[in-house]
């Protein structure tokens, strides 16, 4: 063969080899791996619209944001073989059956929160939460709460004492927590009203749901009334196929429900909903539903209600005419919960004052809703938590948030999500990048040295 | 006879006057631009030094490495090796389409734009390191994308300027002249992604990064090969050298 035909074949062996780097970087290590409660979103990032309204003495929050399937069942109990086993609730990503709710839960500041105008959720994220990977499994949850909230803010467990706690309570170093519920609060129109400080946890008072089983006797507390409903239990293949929907009886409250009867020959696949529905108390039944929310055509559209000054200024942000508020998002779809949501960058909102949120003026008790839709960009956040962030040996840009800078100045939506799956991988990549550095190299100088023997002067032809 | 010789030392007189005038105004040339070049690098460099005080409250990082270079001294010196090679790369496809005789000067001055490129090159590459420590910047998807295609323009340029030096004009003999100007091509490209995924870093991305971004590579996702592609890789870097001994000693 001819000098030149071995330079034609390095030449292209090398782009060829150059062309199947470029079809088949970055394959080969993200994947679901459940041992490590891993499990990657099929969307990374979504969408959801706002709008807000108040007249004085109310303030409302209406969402709207797009779900394929809605999710109206969470946790479930099934009979099968004598025995009533829980189905569904929490699940690893997205609940394949169905049985994981959607939700929309909204973070309020008023300023008192250090940072949070400019990093959001993430500041509330510590290490080793629960369903982050390495976390053990425990009865008690690791949840959320404030770096201020202890001594060491990289480290759960070093919770400050209760008389630092109430102090920094009094000085509003609190998030306000509102959450839509689709299965647990929904059906009779309630929100959930709870907090972020050295927990994530709900303000006093109870909640909109308790949960319908009797340990003891390892059956329900309650099922439906067959006056109301036209049967006792439903079946699970109709509950996860999405057959029962908004005009069946499908939740249990005062007005569905009666008590178990034991009695009753119970066939396997009778489902009845482990929740049962009840007004809430206190302080936590601040955030209600002028009505219960529907899905219609691809979208949930939910709307909440709270007074703008609740009396409760110990749980709740109080809003003010001329007030600016910082706000952020988390929206659950695909039967998703924990972890596996999608999260906002914080926003601005404005009562009467300029914002990225503008809340309109209305008529006493009439929201109105006839401005534009505020769209606000969600993403997946991955496992990103506040002490890698804030680490110079962990993030190159920890030195940014020592100054400051909004995490909005540097990072898009698209970006932070596409980190979060990285930092999922974080070991593997970086070996996997390591590897693929030094063979990109290697095969640059080896091309080239094939070059240096394949070139030619023309005196030595 | 006399008349003749006087004339051809007067001629010779005034060739030497000519040549010294050229060489003058040649020296005046290269001392003007190098003014020029040390006014505009020191003012670089004030800029650079008075931007990276910083301003407002000083904050200092509890866990930071107690050396680090701020990222203006890296983002100056950078420009200095993408000027050189983007200039020899102009000059490669000068010389690759043109025969001309400006085209053959040009061709003279690529082995030494490329090497000069690559001496900045190192040094901006030392400087671009000195930033941040090593376990962080390896943390950032697109701080490790930068090291990337930073390693590869830097291998990449100091081997054709190797190829420059050893094979100078014949660069553009026969078949060489195109396997010179695809080369080129390659090198101009990633210089040129290297430098946008800097921007990208600093927080200004360009048109080129979502460029990438629709031609396949998202830049905010670390660029890593699977381990099977790895092994291909291996392969094809023996096969390539293997091609250029037993090459060597084919005829043509």
């Amino acid at each position: 063969m001819r000098r030149t035909t071995y330079l034609a074949a390095s030449a292209a062996i090398f782009a060829g080899l150059l062309v199947a780097a470029w079809a088949t970087h970055g394959t080969g290590v993200v994947r679901d791996d459940p041992e490590r409660n891993i499990a990657i979103p099929k969307e990374l990032t979504s969408e959801l619209q706002v709008k807000v309204a108040y007249d004085g003495e109310d303030i409302w929050f209406r969402y709207r944001w797009p779900v394929e399937r809605p999710a109206i069942f969470n946790d479930v109990l099934v009979y099968n073989d004598g025995k009533w086993e829980t189905r569904g609730g929490e699940a690893l990503g997205s609940n394949p059956e169905f049985l994981t709710e959607d939700r929309v839960a909204m973070m309020i500041d008023d300023g008192s929160v250090p940072l949070f105008s400019r990093y959001g959720g993430y500041i509330t994220i510590g290490e080793g939460l629960t369903t982050f990977t390495g976390t053990p499994e425990t009865d008690e949850e690791r949840t959320k709460y404030l770096p201020s909230t202890r001594t060491d803010p990289d480290t759960f467990d070093t919770i400050r004492p209760a008389g630092d706690l109430e102090k920094l309570r009094a000085a509003g170093q609190f998030i306000d927590l509102w959450q839509w519920r689709s299965s647990r609060s929904n059906p009779i129109g309630l929100g959930d009203d709870g907090f972020v400080a050295e927990e994530r946890g709900g303000d006093e008072g109870t909640g909109p749901y308790m949960t319908n089983f009797d340990k003891e006797a390892g059956q329900p507390k309650y099922m439906f009334n067959p006056d109301v409903a036209g049967y006792r239990a439903l079946k699970i293949d109709e509950v996860i196929s999405g057959k029962v929907g908004f005009n069946d009886t499908y939740y249990l409250a005062a007005e569905t429900a009666v008590p178990f009867d034991p009695t009753y020959q119970w066939q396997n696949g009778d489902t009845i909903p482990r929740r049962f529905l009840r007004p809430e108390t206190g302080s936590r039944a601040d955030v209600v539903q002028p009505s219960a929310a529907r899905w219609r055509n691809g979208f949930w559209d939910v709307t909440l209600r709270r007074k703008m000054d609740t009396g409760n200024p110990l749980d709740d942000k109080i809003f003010r005419d001329g007030g600016s508020y910082d706000v952020a998002f988390a929206v659950f779809r695909n039967a998703s919960t924990m972890r596996w949501h999608y999260i906002s960058l914080p926003a601005s909102l404005g009562l009467g004052e300029p914002a990225q949120i503008n809340a309109k003026f209305s008529e006493p008790g009439k929201p109105d809703w006839t401005g534009p839709w505020t769209d606000v960009e969600v993403f997946y956040p991955g496992q990103v938590s506040w002490p890698r962030l804030t680490d110079p040996k962990q993030h190159p840009g920890a030195d940014r948030i020592a100054q400051r800078v909004p995490v909005a100045y540097r990072h898009t939506e698209r970006q932070l999500a596409l980190y979060g799956v990285e930092v999922e991988f974080s070991k593997e990549i970086k070996r996997q990048w390591l590897w693929t550095l030094g063979m990109s190299v290697g095969l640059i100088v080896a091309f080239g040295f094939s070059m240096m023997m394949l070139f030619r002067r023309r005196e030595e032809a | 006879m006399m008349a003749g010789f006087t004339t051809q030392i007067r001629s010779a007189v005034a060739d030497n006057e000519d040549r010294n005038m050229r060489q003058n105004q040649f020296l005046g040339r290269v001392i003007r631009t190098g003014s020029f070049a040390t006014a505009a690098l020191a003012t670089g460099a004030t800029a650079a030094l008075a931007h990276s005080e910083g301003g407002g409250v000083k904050v200092v990082l509890e866990g930071a490495d107690r050396f680090s270079i701020p990222p203006v001294y890296h983002i100056l010196v950078v420009h200095f090796p993408i000027a050189l090679w983007l200039t020899a790369a102009l000059f490669i496809f000068i010389r690759v389409f043109s025969a001309s005789e400006l085209a053959v000067r040009l061709q003279k001055a690529v082995w030494p734009l490329i090497l000069l490129g690559s001496l900045a090159g190192f040094v901006a590459y030392g400087l671009g390191l000195a930033i941040y420590p090593w376990s962080a910047i390896t943390e950032s998807p697109l701080g490790r994308n930068h090291i990337m295609l930073a390693t590869w323009t830097l291998t990449y340029w100091t081997v054709l300027g190797v190829l420059g030096y050893r094979y100078r004009r014949f660069l553009f003999d026969g078949a060489q002249k195109w396997v010179t100007f695809v080369l080129t091509l390659i090198g101009t490209a990633v210089v040129t992604i290297t430098g946008t995924l800097g921007g990208s870093l600093t927080g200004t991305p360009s048109l080129v990064t979502k460029g990438l971004g629709k031609i396949g590579w998202e830049v905010y996702m670390t660029f890593y090969l699977p381990t099977w592609m790895l092994v291909v890789f291996g392969l094809g870097a023996v096969t390539i050298i293997t091609l250029g001994f037993l090459g060597s000693r084919a005829r043509g």
